[in-house]
């Protein structure tokens, strides 16, 4: 084990032939020991002295901007799951799902509670800001990319359903006792809103819903004092609809990657 | 490949380090690591391409990318050699510039002046590959070594390798092929 010698190196640097396994070692050993690396420069002749001084000239202009930051992990990472169009309908949807509590809190027991009343239809504004043409900008962008398709569409759902649901826990968890049956709606119409899209577009599949739950819950609600889909002896018929409905996404993932191209 | 035992004294800093500074926009650090890897780099590529102004090109080219993508290596994987890493981005930025001037594309310099045949005392560095790779190595024909050299040294792809060498991409694919069947038989 040594170093390059000077026989071989001043051969290296003149540019000839040396021995195929020769060259391997030099070339390999150069890349990592910095004092041959060195030597190489001492018996360099002058070509190569004016070559890299001729490049440094050149270059020195170019280094008065500063290197570009250095990419951030976190941030990265998170482009993977989010957009940040979806920023403003996730603050949107805290503060709803806050406000309803505060209701609920007020009017204590005298009307059918707030926090159940939304907890449907909250995700569902989520889903359709993380994957809609008017909405995002980048839309085409998105749709274009080889990521496009089911998989992008469930990570931007789990990025928005995944706040959602911790301000909904932690809702049922202040207001009472509650807290397993209030998610079931909500995955249901979060997991409608995808399966439905894949028939009409995420956009229209979100205003259908958000039309079903205006017919088939408030209205109730607010006229008779309570809808039957909202007793907590539903729950099971809820569940049969998550599965229904993420058996129907599973079954057509494939128009997801179509339907990026349409909608 | 053997690593040797590291030399280097303690108050010196790495090229790694030096990349990490020049991230953060020192320019003394950046300047620090031209002068260190700058003529080793210029030989490197002189001996792939004959023409001196392609190789100032593809340097200038290269520490542009160094300077400006410093960041990326300082936050990339910890271990990895910077000077591996200056490389990369020259062979490629070396295939880039042949590929930009197909139509008058020359090979590369190889075949030059031959040299003499080192004496036996100089193949002291033989040692650093293992004496079994070494012979299977200088056994092996030259155009096959040069593809070899190409994608294991150089890490380039077939696609790559082609325009590096001016060959069309099935002979680099037969020729890898050859070389590994050759590799294969003299180690075994």
């Amino acid at each position: 084990m040594g170093h390059v010698s000077e026989h071989l190196l001043a051969g290296y640097v003149a540019g000839g032939v040396l021995p195929g396994d020769q060259e391997w070692a030099v070339e390999g050993h150069l890349e990592k020991c910095g004092q041959c690396r060195a030597r190489l420069a001492g018996a360099a002749g002058p070509s190569v002295t004016d070559l890299v001084g001729g490049v440094w000239a050149g270059l020195e202009p170019h280094l008065a901007a500063p290197p570009q930051p250095r990419p951030r992990r976190t941030v990265a990472w998170l482009r993977g799951w989010a957009t940040p169009v979806m920023v403003p309908w996730l603050l949107m949807v805290i503060a709803v799902g806050a406000l309803a509590v505060l209701l609920d809190q007020i009017y204590d027991g005298s009307r059918p509670s707030f926090v159940l009343l939304l907890s449907p239809v909250l995700p569902v504004f989520g889903v359709a800001a993380s994957w809609t043409r008017g909405l995002d900008p980048s839309y085409e962008l998105t749709a274009a990319t080889p990521r496009a398709g089911l998989e992008l569409v469930l990570r931007r759902t789990t990025a928005v359903l995944t706040p959602v649901l911790a301000v909904l826990l932690a809702a049922g968890w202040l207001t009472g006792a509650w807290i397993g049956f209030g998610l079931l709606p909500s995955l249901a119409f979060a997991t409608g809103t995808l399966a439905l899209g894949t028939f009409v577009g995420i956009a229209w599949a979100a205003s259908i819903l958000i039309g079903l739950w205006l017919g088939a819950l408030v209205v109730p609600t607010v006229s008779f004092g309570g809808s039957v889909l909202l007793a907590p002896a539903t729950w099971p018929g809820w569940l049969a609809a998550v599965a229904v409905f993420a058996g129907f996404i599973v079954f057509r993932r494939d128009t997801f990657t179509r339907l990026a191209a349409q909608h | 490949m053997g690593v040797l035992p590291g030399v280097k004294s303690p108050r010196e800093p790495d090229e790694e380090r030096l990349l990490r500074r020049a991230a953060r926009g020192d320019r003394a650090a950046f300047e620090e690591l031209y002068r260190r890897t700058a003529p080793w780099l210029a030989v490197r590529l002189r001996r792939r391409c004959a023409d001196d102004q392609i190789v100032a090109e593809v340097m200038q080219e290269t520490y542009l990318a160094v300077w400006r993508a410093a960041g990326s290596f300082a936050g990339g994987v910890a271990g990895g050699s910077a000077v591996g890493w200056v490389w990369t981005i020259a062979v490629r930025r070396l295939v880039d510039a042949f590929r930009r001037r197909a139509h008058h594309a020359q090979p590369p310099a190889e075949m030059r002046v031959p040299l003499s045949a080192p004496a036996a005392e100089e193949e002291a560095l033989a040692g650093t590959l293992g004496d079994s790779v070494g012979d299977a190595l200088r056994t092996l024909a030259p155009e096959l070594r040069q593809v070899l050299q190409a994608m294991v040294l150089d890490g380039l792809s077939v696609r790559e390798t082609a325009i590096l060498l001016g060959l069309p991409e099935g002979t680099v694919k037969t020729r890898a092929r050859r070389a590994r069947i050759a590799m294969r038989e003299a180690l075994s």
